[in-house]
């Protein structure tokens, strides 16, 4: 186990390193001139020259690039060119709250999508399988962007259920970080109706982003009951009387949630890209929307290190999957 | 129903109840007084009035700092703020501006001459932001403190837009400025964030990426235009999609909205409960031709696009807000005149000038570039696909992020054949327009021409440095001819700005020098 955990951390040292080669080459080929941008439209050619040299931009690329990545090896990764700001407390004020989004997105998609996989297995063919297999279909096909509108216009506008966007009501103060996820702190706290407050305004982000994933386990939780129920110890456990719940819940359950592991971590990752969409429309203050910001006025170091997070987040949700995986089954620690 | 089963739904109810909440239906409060909520997309990266400026970014320093002057109005006019007078010497080179007395800033400390000084100073040194209004023509060691309440600037050279420019350069407190400098950067770290202003409102919080709060300061020094206290402050929030901006509008939760498309605005402005304001700008939209390309060097061919094209479609596109250009100048800016002769659909012009050209039976095709997902200018695309087909000419059409359509137009050899461009000049003095037609404005977006023509470049030069303004008048009445007939550009149109707010928001004052989205807090208030 610890040769395959070492393998593992090995191989993502070695991923994180292409990361950040090709985002920073990516980033530098790109056209645009980020200090034209920055200096504004009316600029004269020395005002743009004085921010060219500020950001070190002036210099050679590979000598850009050995000083971005001493930087990132010590926790720098630079200043935004537009605002001045060290992107490193941009990254902090903004990821807590990507994060709180994700994780509030992939409990729902679990706590949702593997009860209704397995009901819709054990229900195979039945009006429940069908409308599930339809739910999980949809799922699929339906883009986060045009859902959160939709949501958005129902529950907030029409009904006025839910708040439109943001992470607390306007006139709220945060409570003070201990996590800086907002809904852990103020529990932490004692702020109950902060706690309250926050989860009105976490219900329709999430639900729009996990949408995708819940339909993703949905399917493949099916597929694997269906295939684990009609393996022979099932069939003998049933021999033997043993309930069926138990059979379902614990027997075929524990195999069949192997690839639908795999689909949670993958899904986790694609939901840090995914919460660009949804931070948009919901005005979500997380990295995605910093990362649209920052994008469009071709601020590089911004764009770079959300990229080379995002990515680091996808490898560690990917590195502990493996090690579950790993642990539930010994086989595949010998494989990879 | 079993015990468990009661126990989920009854939690689930109770969680239901708990989550959701009904729709606010009037403007937030806090410790009893009345906030004001502008909603808009655009984020407030940073503070410091040295070092950039944009339409939300003007907006915050506006309501946090006061400058010497200020633009008030339709036309918009330079009214005293900071300086109650002012004066030239008879050559334009020495200004010289007289202060209020009670003036101070948030901390306390006076407004006088020297904090002047040093706010310009900064502003020419840290070479940012506004420096290129004044960094030709004033050196930081010709900023004279006469006393303290006097402060003089001598130019390098005559330049009459001189006094347009002042309204943008705002003056901070140089000790609070002074006090966070770290490592020699003239205290810019800090004031990315914090203000050391004298406006009427001070700011409360900055949450970046979320919203920006100012509180108004009671005892400001100038008072303000309405009696008692109707007014607490305003947060400034983001909500980045049209369609969430109206819905916050209608719901309360917005009391002015300033991201709306054209029918979300003419949606909302129908409802009860809401005034709209619809003004023309200062913005001009055109369709910038590259004069030193392939196709485009060809006036004749220039002349043909531009009569072939139906300028009626602007309005079709814009509901009817929009007002064709009848000069390059727009119509509050100084000196503006209606030049004779402003193309028109005229086919069978079009294909005159296009049998003069090296191109007489078209042929060809041209590119049309345009922002990505910016709906009414991808329309005009398909409307320039449309007209010039007439004349058997087609065009393509390229989507282009903004930095990549300025990276392609920053280069007369990868500047397209015809780029669509907003642009506002920065100032009503007609030379903030004039300059973009000349070769010192070639790559920047506006000069994506690159229109080249020693005698109007003359006469550009010539204009800027004269101090007389009926001599001034003619010369931009011969400039603005010169331009048409040069066809740079098909002149477009001047879109009307549209902001909608609640109908208890008093004292909404509209000028058009203002960029998009940027409006002025000063004035405005509750009435409810």
């Amino acid at each position: 186990m610890l040769l395959f955990l070492l393998r593992r951390s090995l191989f993502m040292v070695g991923m994180l390193f292409a990361l950040l080669i090709i985002t920073f080459v990516i980033s530098h080929v790109a056209p645009g001139d980020p200090a034209a941008l920055a200096a504004g439209p009316d600029a004269s050619a020395e005002m743009i020259e004085t921010i060219r040299k500020e950001h070190g931009l002036d210099k050679p690329l590979p000598q850009q690039f050995l000083i971005y990545v001493g930087g990132v090896l010590q926790g720098d990764f630079g200043n935004s060119i537009h605002t001045g700001r060290e992107v490193v407390d941009d990254l902090v004020r903004f990821f807590p709250a990507t994060f709180e989004l994700v994780l509030a997105s992939i409990l729902f998609a679990i706590l949702l999508g593997v009860p209704l996989g397995v009901l819709s297995a054990v229900k195979q063919n039945t009006w429940i399988d069908h409308v599930t297999r339809v739910f999980s279909v949809s799922g699929v096909g339906v883009p986060m962007f045009w859902l959160g509108l939709m949501l958005q216009l129902f529950f907030a506008l029409q009904l006025g259920w839910f708040p439109l966007g943001g992470q607390l009501d306007m006139m709220t103060d945060p409570p003070a970080p201990i996590t800086h996820l907002y809904t852990v702190d103020s529990i932490l706290r004692g702020q109950f109706d902060v706690t309250l407050e926050a989860l009105r305004h976490l219900v329709l982000p999430a639900l729009s982003l996990c949408f995708p994933a819940l339909a993703s386990i949905i399917r493949v939780n099916r597929a694997e009951m269906l295939e684990t129920l009609n393996q022979d110890y099932i069939t003998n456990a049933r021999a033997q009387g043993i309930s069926p719940l138990r059979i379902v819940g614990l027997y075929a359950l524990k195999n069949a949630m192997l690839p639908t592991l795999a689909m949670i971590g993958l899904r986790f990752g694609w939901m840090l890209g995914g919460t660009v969409l949804v931070e948009t429309v919901f005005d979500w203050p997380g990295v995605g929307l910093y990362a649209v910001q920052t994008a469009v006025s071709s601020d590089f170091e911004p764009i770079m290190a959300v990229t080379v997070l995002l990515g680091f987040c996808f490898m560690v949700a990917n590195f502990v999957i493996d090690i579950v995986y790993g642990w539930l089954d010994p086989r595949v620690r010998g494989t990879t | 129903m079993k015990p468990l089963w009661r126990m989920a739904v009854g939690g689930a109810l109770i969680a239901a109840t708990a989550l959701t909440g009904a729709a606010a239906d009037a403007f937030e409060r806090a410790d009893g007084e009345k906030i004001l909520v502008v909603v808009g997309r655009q984020p407030v990266p940073i503070l410091d009035p040295s070092v950039k400026y944009d339409a939300s970014i003007r907006t915050m320093q506006q309501a946090l700092y006061d400058a010497l002057l200020k633009y008030e109005g339709t036309p918009p006019q330079v009214k005293p703020w900071l300086a109650e007078s002012w004066s030239a010497s008879d050559d334009g080179l020495v200004w010289t501006f007289k202060l209020v007395k009670n003036a101070k800033f948030h901390n306390g400390d006076p407004v006088d001459a020297e904090a002047v000084r040093f706010s310009f100073e900064r502003t020419l040194k840290l070479n940012k932001g506004p420096a290129w209004m004044l960094n030709a023509f004033l050196k930081p060691e010709n900023i004279k403190v006469v006393d303290s309440n006097t402060i003089q600037f001598t130019l390098d050279r005559p330049y009459s837009p001189f006094v347009s420019f002042l309204p943008w350069w705002y003056i901070m407190n140089p000790k609070q400025v002074m006090a966070n400098e770290v490592d020699g950067d003239s205290g810019q770290k800090w004031m990315i964030e914090h203000e050391a202003g004298s406006g009427p409102f001070k700011l409360k919080r900055f949450e970046q990426g979320k919203l920006y709060e100012v509180a108004r300061v009671k005892d400001y020094w100038k008072g303000f235009p309405y009696p008692g206290d109707p007014i607490g402050g305003v947060i400034y929030k983001l909500i980045r999609e049209s369609a969430a901006q109206r819905a916050a509008l209608i719901r309360g939760e917005a009391d002015i909205v300033l991201g709306l498309s054209a029918d979300e605005f003419d949606q909302v402005a129908k409802m009860k409960g809401i005034d709209t304001s619809t003004q023309p700008a200062l913005t001009a939209f055109g369709l910038k031709f590259n004069t030193q390309g392939k196709f485009m060097s060809d006036i004749n061919l220039r002349k043909a696009v531009a009569y072939a094209f139906d300028y009626d479609s602007f309005n079709k596109i814009y509901n009817g807000r929009a007002t064709l250009q009848t000069s390059p100048f727009t119509d509050n800016v100084k000196g503006k005149i209606e030049v004779p002769g402003m193309p028109r659909r005229d086919l069978a012009k079009a294909k005159e000038y296009l049998a003069k050209s090296q191109w007489p039976d078209g042929g060809i095709e041209l590119e049309y570039v345009y922002v990505q997902g910016f709906e009414e200018e991808r329309k005009m695309g398909l409307v320039l696909i449309d007209n010039l087909k007439d004349i058997n000419i087609t065009v393509k059409m390229v989507p282009l992020t903004w930095p990549n359509m300025v990276a392609r137009g920053s280069k007369k050899e990868t500047s397209p054949d015809m780029m669509a461009i907003f642009a506002t000049p920065a100032s009503t003095d007609p030379d903030a327009v004039a300059i973009q037609y000349h070769p010192s404005s070639w790559g920047k977006y506006f000069g994506t021409h690159f229109y080249e023509d020693p005698e109007l470049t003359k006469l550009i030069d010539e204009a800027r440095f004269t101090i007389d303004w009926d001599v001034r008048a003619k010369l931009y009445a011969e400039i603005q001819k010169m331009i048409v007939a040069a066809q740079p550009e098909i002149f477009g149109m001047m879109r009307e700005r549209h902001i909608a707010y609640r109908d208890y928001v008093k004292g909404f004052a509209y000028s058009p020098v203002r960029m998009t989205t940027e409006i002025d807090y000063y004035p405005l208030y509750i009435g409810k």
